[in-house]
This record gives C-alpha cells, structure tokens and sequence, in this order.
C-alpha cells in the first residue's frame, strides 16, 4: 500500500470551508442569540452583514479555483453529490440572511435612502417575519457549516477523510469560530446590553473548544489505530508543528484558558471590562479555524493499492 | 448492450508503455504536462535479497458502483449504457470533486495551458475545446468502429484484454470469472471493471 497526498485542494478550498463554517455559525448563532436573548440590531445586523461577506468571499475562492467557474449553474444538476447540497444550502442561507438582515438595516441612518426603495408592503413583511426568518437562516447557517465537512468526507479512499467524525469536527469548529467572531463584535460594542452577550457567548465558545477537544481526542484515537492511510494522516499532522503549535495548542488550549478565566474571573455581566485577552482569544479562534481547515486538507492521503 | 472490462495480466507486462503512447496520440492527451489516461507503474516489489520489479497498468477502472459519479454535481460524468464511465467536456466546470472521490488516481484536468498546446500542437484536429476533467473512455470512438481500444490494440504482449463481461464466450468473462484475476481496492466497494492476473 502506498500513500500519497491528495494535490487537488489546497488553500483556496480550505480558506472557502473555514469561511463557509465561519458564515454559516455566525449566522446561525446571531439568529439564535435574538430569538433568545433579545435583539442588539446595530451588533446583529453587522454579523449578517460579515457573515454574508465570509460567504461571498468562500464562495469567490471556490469559484477562483474551478476550470470553468462561469458554468458553475451545472453544479445545480446532480443530487447525490454534496456539492449540488452546498450550492442549495447557500443559497437558502443568502435568501434567510438578507431577508433577515434588511429590517435590522434600519439602524443604520447612511442605509435609509436604500432601504426605502424597497416597497413598504415587503418591507412590512420582512419585519412581521423577522424572527421567523432568523429560526430559517439558524438551520440554513447550521447546514453550510456542516456541509464543508460532508463535502470533504466523500472520498472513499482518503481515509482520513472519509469518517463522519469529519463533518461533525468541521461544524463544531465553524460553530466555535462564529461565537469567536461574535464575541469579538459584541466586546466592540457599546451597547450598554452587550456584556450579557458577551458572557453568553464566552461560555458558549468554551463548551464549543471543549466538544471540539473531545471530538479531536476520538477522531485521532480512531484514525491512529487503524493501519491505513488514516493513521499516515494522523502521523503527518502530529508531526507538522504549524498544526500543533498554531492550531491546538494557540488556537484551542489558550483561548479556552483566556475563556475560562473570562467566565469565573472577569465578570463580564457586571460590566467590568477585560477587553484584550478576549480579543486575543476570539482572534485566535478565528487562527485555529483556519488553520485546521488547511491541515486537514493537506493531511489528506490516498491509500493507492499499488 | 455490453458491459465492458479488461483484464491486466501483469506475468506478461513488459513495462514498454506502447499502451500510454498509443492513447496519448489516439485521445491527444496532454503528454507535454505528463498526463496520461493510462499509466504503468514500475514497482519494485519484495524485500532484499528477495526483490522483484512489477509492472502495473493502470486505467479509470469504469467502476460498476462510481464515486466519481457521485461526486460530480453537474452530471458531467455519466456512465453510458455499455458500463462506460465518460465524462461531458463542455458540462464539466473543472471543480475536482471527481479527482478526490476516484480511489484509482484515473483523472487529471485539462487545463486551459493543455488546450491551447493542444490547439498548437493539433491545429484544426483538436478534440479538447475548453478545460475539462479528462480521463480512459475505453476509446469508445473506437468502440464504435468495432474497434478495440488503442492500448489493447498495440500492447504487444497481450497483457491487455478486453471485451464485454456479459458475454460467457469471452476471453476477458472467462478470465475475469477464473478466480485468478482480482480488482484493485475491493474494500471499497466500487466494484471496478478493470481485473488484474498477479505476476
Ligand atoms: S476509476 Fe475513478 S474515474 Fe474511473 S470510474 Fe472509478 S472512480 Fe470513476
Ligand atoms: S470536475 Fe467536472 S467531471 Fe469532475 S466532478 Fe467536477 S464537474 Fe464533474
């Protein structure tokens, strides 16, 4: 048995899942926190706004790397690949997502002149429907973020790869990055309401680096005890210090102590404010996400029978 | 309707590659950037004292269960009624999913850098208009012709058989169903067309 490192996707497909997994968990979580814990529109309304541009931008990387990225409308042809579930899943999520952000667009006083261009009866609806389509764009955002790991994890022989460990490690991280890039926004903020948002979203990204830790944990425990390429994969990752030093331990290990010290220390709901190491951490986050999507791109072997 | 195979007997491969040199020039395959839709692999078996070289012709394998297939969102790829996996040149947007899911290593891109050498190289004759993922159709232009494919047709040791699996008087039914040849990866599931005789 030979392996040998898959050379089709490189950086330009893994800066297009990290983005997508970005995007799609800010979203989803944004909807979340206003459903839930009340609407902060100016800090809401520039997620979406961030979070359609991450897509945007994947999306341009993605079509960037095709032969012939202007026939991409084919890609709406065959269901039993994950790529036609992609191209529906995002363009369900552009539709919630501009749906959802254009009444929050209101804040702004510069958008006035746009937003009153759109005839009042629709403007009505989309206000009527707001939470609506928030619980909509939360599982349009949940699907992009889970599809990068199922798009990947359709290669029979990459082991590595082909697990469903994979997809759920890829929607746990992309979670966990959207809280970082939530958290970040929301300590930006002035308004008066953001700490409690803050605190929640602090706690809910140290449970999002805890699960990921634990899915990391079975994941690898898996892949080193299987003799194929899974293991090779495994071996290649431990072995690459970038992956080590940049993803797990300043990407994972330190923002989870910066976090937990956050929660039981600084005392965000009291409205104290302990603005850069958490700054730092979501930053770090947002690193690690990345940098997981490379690896694990570049980690991907062949197992060739020959 | 046939369902077409080939079987690798690998105790007669001499390792000569009159097989990639006869699809390169009947399919115009980009050999200036070495691509190639059939490739023999030159293995050095065994552990010394006890080394052996082997030759190993390779090919897409027209997997009966395809991931490629699968894998492809633009129905670019399809497998014709003969068992022949193709891939459509013009419907197909270069995005690699296909390369990925293939266990067998049989596709690589016709890039746009291979098209316009292939328009120097081919003039008014060129078969590859626009970028594409290329890989082994069986030569069904050949097919067609009640020919055999090109690698068969010049593989002077008749290492390469081919025919239709179907049919219980074939050489390729006969020696596929003898126990002796086996495909490549069967773990896999993919249930290949493509056999090997070991060496
Ligand atoms: S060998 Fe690869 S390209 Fe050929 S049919 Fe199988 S998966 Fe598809
Ligand atoms: S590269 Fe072409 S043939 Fe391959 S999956 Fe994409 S569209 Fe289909």
């Amino acid at each position: 048995m030979t392996f040998v490192h898959q050379e089709v996707w490189h950086w330009q497909i893994a800066t297009y899942l990290f983005l997508g997994g970005l995007g799609g968990a800010t979203f989803a979580i944004s909807a979340v926190l206003h459903l839930f814990e009340g609407c902060d529109r100016k800090m809401l309304s520039i997620a979406v706004m961030s979070s359609i541009a991450f897509l945007v931008i994947g999306t341009v990387f993605l079509l960037a790397d095709m032969l012939q990225p202007l026939k991409a409308i084919y890609a709406l042809t065959n269901p039993r690949s994950w790529i036609f579930w992609g191209v529906v899943f995002i363009n369900f999520y552009f539709i919630a997502a501009i749906a959802y952000v254009i009444p929050l667009l209101e804040e702004w006083p510069m958008l006035q002149p746009i937003i009153q261009k759109i005839p009042q009866p629709i403007l009505g609806l989309l206000e009527r429907f707001n939470k609506l389509v928030a619980l909509g764009g939360s599982a349009a955002g949940f699907l992009v973020a889970i599809y990068t790991g199922l798009l990947i994890s359709a290669a029979p022989a990459i082991n590595f790869w082909n697990t469903p460990a994979l997809p759920l490690l890829f929607v746990i991280s992309g979670f966990s990055t959207g809280a970082a890039f939530l958290l970040l926004l929301s300590m930006l903020s002035s308004n008066p309401g953001a700490h409690a948002i803050s605190a929640k979203l602090e706690q809910l990204d140290a449970i999002l680096i805890v699960t990921e830790l634990i899915i990391l944990g079975a994941y690898f425990n898996f892949a080193m005890f299987l003799p194929t390429g899974a293991r090779a994969s495994a071996e290649f990752l431990f072995h690459s210090p970038v992956f080590i030093v940049g993803f797990f331990v300043a990407g994972l290990l330190v923002p989870l102590a910066i976090e937990t010290w956050g929660i039981f220390f600084s005392g965000h709901s009291e409205g104290k404010k302990s603005t850069m190491p958490i700054l730092l951490a979501s930053a770090l986050v947002l690193v690690g996400g990345y940098l997981l999507r490379i690896y694990v791109l570049k980690a991907g072997m062949f197992q060739y029978p020959w | 309707m046939a369902r077409y195979g080939m079987v690798m007997d690998m105790r007669t491969c001499v390792g000569c590659q009159a097989c990639m040199a006869a699809c390169s020039t009947e399919n115009q395959t980009p050999f200036w950037s070495e691509k190639f839709r059939t490739h023999v692999e030159d293995k050095e078996t065994g552990t010394f004292p006890d080394v052996r070289r082997v030759q190993l012709p390779r090919l897409c394998m027209h997997c009966e269960n395809t991931p490629c297939l699968s894998a492809c969102p633009t129905g670019a790829t399809s497998m014709n009624k003969d068992g022949i996996v193709l891939v459509n040149n013009d419907r197909c947007i270069g995005c690699y999913a296909c390369c990925i899911a293939c266990p067998y290593d049989a596709r690589y891109a016709y890039e746009h850098e291979d098209v316009e050498k292939e328009r120097e190289l081919y003039g008014k004759l060129v078969t590859h208009e626009v970028p594409h993922m290329d890989k082994c159709t069986f030569c069904v232009q050949r097919l067609a012709e009640k020919l055999e494919p090109a690698c068969v047709a010049t593989c002077p040791t008749h290492t390469r058989i081919f025919g239709d699996l179907d049919d219980r008087k074939s050489e390729v039914h006969k020696l596929a169903a003898s126990g002796k040849a086996q495909a490549l990866n069967q773990g896999l599931g993919t249930a290949p067309k493509v056999f090997y005789i070991p060496s």
